[in-house]
């Protein structure tokens, strides 16, 4: 089993007081404590403005050799935004239903169902090209036999 | 201007024929521009007595529209088969299972497009903090 944590930080100085909250986790596979998720996908790619692109297919067509994860599992999706622009945002969506914007510099961590084959997780550049990071840990895909 | 980071570490030694160490810090900022987030609602803790039943956390039309809001959310639940189904508006994001985390852009589209909570059992906690963009 692969031994994977997730861990963050939030720090700052809007109140009074200070905040700091932690927090880190061991990406285990659904419902369970003692396997953990032992797959992953990573890369970079460039976001031209324009259109909406798949960035992670919950349900790739049968001529891809790599279908969809497993759906309703324990899936994890890291996304940051490399731009340096602060005008630079890629807008997220998944399956038509708008998540949110993911300004220049920063990145978000969201558990990823892909409960249908629908469920994709959209990418649009809306300002300049956004450089995007991105990783999608998970336990197993359905491939599609060559 | 107040400063608000978030740093995320991920890493593994057995993932990968290599370590993996990966950390991204961000500064919270408004949309499009340098100015730091100033509103906040929580650090705050709920417990859901029902399970399976659909909450609103926040409502899309409580908040401005198309901003840079960020939410954090914890289940707080030992039992590695509860999970929080996080919902927005209609469309399921993912399962929030026992000890984990997310870290969510929410631009609060719309009225519709509402943070929604699912337990999977009775009595499960949720620990949130919505950073906003007003």
């Amino acid at each position: 089993m692969a031994t994977t944590t997730a861990a963050v930080t939030l720090t700052s100085d809007l109140m009074s007081d200070s905040i700091s909250v932690s927090a880190s986790s061991t990406l285990m596979k659904a419902g369970t404590t003692a396997d953990g998720l032992d797959m992953v996908d990573y890369g970079v790619i460039e976001i031209v403005t324009g259109d909406q692109f798949d960035l992670l297919d919950a349900d790739n067509p049968a001529s891809s050799p790599i279908a969809g994860v497993m759906a309703n599992k324990a899936n994890k999706v890291y996304i940051a935004n490399h731009a340096t622009d602060e005008t630079y945002y890629v807008t997220i969506m998944i399956d038509a239903q708008n998540v949110g914007r993911l300004y220049a510099g920063d990145w978000m961590f969201i558990p990823w169902g892909a409960e249908d084959a629908n469920a994709d997780i959209e990418i649009t550049s809306t300002t300049g090209t956004n450089k995007i990071e991105y990783a999608l840990f998970h336990q197993g895909r359905t491939l599609n036999a060559s | 201007m107040a400063t608000t980071t978030a740093t995320i570490v991920l890493s593994s030694t057995d993932l990968l024929s290599d370590e993996l160490s990966l950390t991204s810090t961000a500064t919270l900022t408004q949309a499009g521009n340098s100015t730091g987030l100033t509103g906040t609602e929580g650090l705050a803790r709920k417990t859901v007595t029902g399970g399976h039943a659909q909450y609103t956390l926040f409502d899309g039309s409580n908040f401005a529209a198309d901003k840079a809001h960020k939410i954090y959310l914890k289940n707080l639940s030992t039992t590695a088969a509860e999970y929080f189904l996080i919902t927005i508006n209609s469309e399921d994001v993912g399962r929030l299972y026992a000890g984990d985390w997310a870290l969510i852009p929410w631009s609060a589209h719309d009225a519709d497009n509402d943070i929604k909570i699912d337990p999977s059992a009775a009595d499960m906690t949720l620990e949130y903090m919505l950073f906003t963009d007003e």
